[in-house]
């Protein structure tokens, strides 16, 4: 089964995300302080992580370079995900592998997570 | 007539200038004439007045001894010696002429009434001087003088002629100084009255106009200039605002929108199933008029951007048709025509948000019919495409206004929900394709247009 990490600081889509996600066959982690990333992502191993941009005292564009600049993580895809649509143009600049704009569609947000998992 | 508020203030400048030299020297050089005059009349006076005493003394000898011939011999003198005396004439205390002189070719003398009383008095060309004659303190007769004043005359007339030059120089000179002198007011000015024409044909913020100085001017320049920065600045919140509320307002949207549709997904029996639609349905409405609110902000401080690409257009309109047909019980949505077959080069999001808008609008203003027609052209330059509904048409004269801000028609009597924005944003998406978008009705149903350069058309290689 695919592990996807997902990281939010706003609960109610956290969990949403996490329903609809788990409803699907993934094994899901949900977690809302992105600096509890890296541990997670050392103990849980996920194939994909979807990552919010606005996170309150981070900017997720920033985490997803490091992810990618860091040995261990940089073969993980992240796909970002937020409510400004113009956060879909720092794909290449983050090294991320896709966008999500908020709010969703369901069929969308699983068909672009089916596309990228490893 | 012109009126004195249609005229530049350049021209005003001038004229005023102008007009001032023109009455200040006028009436300068009447003072100086009427004086000059006047002085050479009263020395004319004074002369005559003393020739009179200077005849009167050299016949009283002439009257005592009852010798008007030596009288009239000396009158004659006049002829050589002051050829402007016209006539002469010399009258004894009865008042009987006893001597007189004409100048020859000259009329009869005769004394005027005015003179009644008075030494000297002018008539209209002539000066009548009178003066008695007076002996061992007796008055015993009156010499009276006609002086013809033609040189009066020519000095009046040549005094007029060469006022009358000196003022057009003056003319001249003032309106040449004016020109050069009108500068200074109006250049300042007209350079905020351009800053101001600018900006409300382009309605951009022009850069504050360049003004130092202390005067009146100098005050509206630099309110001018405080006014700009202060919209610039409430502009900027403005934008910064729509931005976040957007962004606020699309996180609980999130939510709401994901639960529901999960709803959807496990709901079947109704009326719930219904009342989760429904809900899904108009949540769906919210996100658009969010999104609609957040792309008009951009296109008003101009950070609209498009992301060009290629794509195939026959895919995108199946896909429109497709997603919007899903959305409507009531409307069959055909495509009729040949396929285009063809590339486009344009922001594929975009393009797609006028199609959906334009398809949405098609159903939302044909209530009560059913159908919706996409139909495609092709020609040399560009690829149209057309949709067509049969609902209740859009008058004439709001042809052009339903692609304005905020247009909501006045003569549809139907409830029709929205902000009256898509069509605002619809026309600034083709206009940035160099395409043009535009409506055709004729009371039953409207054609709504729009046309898109083909890929290898002049206008696109140059972008």
């Amino acid at each position: 089964m695919n592990k996807i990490l997902v990281v939010d600081d706003d609960l109610d889509i956290l969990s949403l995300v996490q329903t609809i996600l788990s409803m699907n066959n993934f094994d899901v982690e949900a977690i809302s302080r992105w600096e509890d990333i890296n541990t997670k992502m050392a103990e849980f191993k996920p194939n994909l992580v979807l990552l919010d941009v606005m996170l309150g005292g981070a900017d997720g564009r920033d985490i997803c370079k490091n992810l990618h600049l860091d040995k261990k993580t940089e073969n993980i895809p992240v796909v970002l995900f937020s409510a400004n649509p113009e956060m879909g143009k720092y794909i290449k600049e983050c090294m991320a592998q896709d966008f999500v704009a908020k709010p969703f569609e369901i069929s969308s947000l699983l068909k672009t997570i089916k596309a990228h998992v490893n | 007539m012109v009126k004195l508020n249609d005229i530049s203030i350049r021209n005003k400048l001038i004229l005023m200038q102008v007009f001032t030299s023109v009455i200040v020297f006028g009436i300068v050089f009447g003072v100086f004439i009427i004086t000059d005059v006047n002085s050479y009349k009263q020395r004319k006076v004074d002369s005559m007045i003393s020739l009179a005493k200077v005849l009167g003394t050299n016949s009283i000898s002439s009257i005592q001894f009852q010798d008007p011939e030596a009288a009239r011999v000396m009158l004659e003198e006049l002829r050589t010696v002051s050829p402007e005396i016209v006539h002469a004439e010399i009258t004894n205390k009865e008042g009987q002429v006893f001597a007189s002189y004409s100048k020859p070719g000259t009329n009869t003398f005769a004394i005027p009434a005015v003179l009644h009383g008075k030494h000297y008095a002018f008539t209209d060309q002539q000066l009548f001087v009178s003066n008695p004659i007076v002996s061992n303190k007796e008055v015993i007769g009156t010499v009276y003088l006609e002086v013809q004043l033609t040189e009066l005359q020519q000095i009046i007339q040549y005094k007029y002629e060469l006022a009358f030059i000196l003022l057009l120089v003056a003319l001249v000179f003032s309106f040449l100084i004016a020109v050069l002198v009108q500068g200074y007011l109006s250049t300042r000015l007209l350079k905020l009255v351009n800053a101001v024409i600018k900006i409300r044909k382009t309605g951009e913020i022009t850069k504050a106009v360049e003004d130092k100085g202390r005067d009146e001017i100098a005050t509206l320049i630099q309110a001018f200039n405080k006014m700009m920065e202060e919209i610039e600045e409430s502009q900027k919140k403005k934008d910064e605002f729509i931005g976040i509320a957007s962004h606020e307002l699309k996180t609980p949207l999130t939510s709401i929108k994901g639960y529901v549709e999960m709803l959807d997904m496990m709901e079947q029996e109704q009326p719930k199933k219904q009342f989760v639609q429904k809900t899904l349905g108009n949540i769906n409405k919210l996100e658009r008029l969010v999104k609609d609110l957040l792309d008009v902000s951009k296109i008003q401080s101009g950070q609209l951007q498009l992301e060009m690409k290629e794509f195939d257009m026959d895919e995108l309109l199946n896909e429109t048709m497709n997603a919007s047909q899903m959305v409507s019980e009531t409307h069959k949505i055909i495509r009729k025509g040949a396929l285009l077959n063809e590339m486009v080069y344009g922001d594929r999001q975009r393009i797609e948000q006028v199609l959906l808008n334009l398809l949405s609008n098609a159903i939302k203003y044909s209530p009560g019919e059913n159908t919706v027609i996409v139909e495609t052209e092709k020609t040399e330059k560009e690829l149209i495409i057309k949709i067509r509904d049969y609902g209740i048409g859009v008058a004439p004269e709001e042809q052009t206004n339903i692609f304005e801000r905020f247009y909501r028609s006045n003569t549809v009597a139907v409830h029709i929900s929205g902000f009256g924005l898509g069509l605002y944003i619809c026309r600034d998406i083709i206009n940035r394709h160099y395409g043009r978008i535009w409506v055709e009705s004729n009371g039953k149903g409207s054609v709504f247009n729009f046309s898109l350069p083909l890929k290898h058309s002049p206008s696109i290689q140059q972008t």
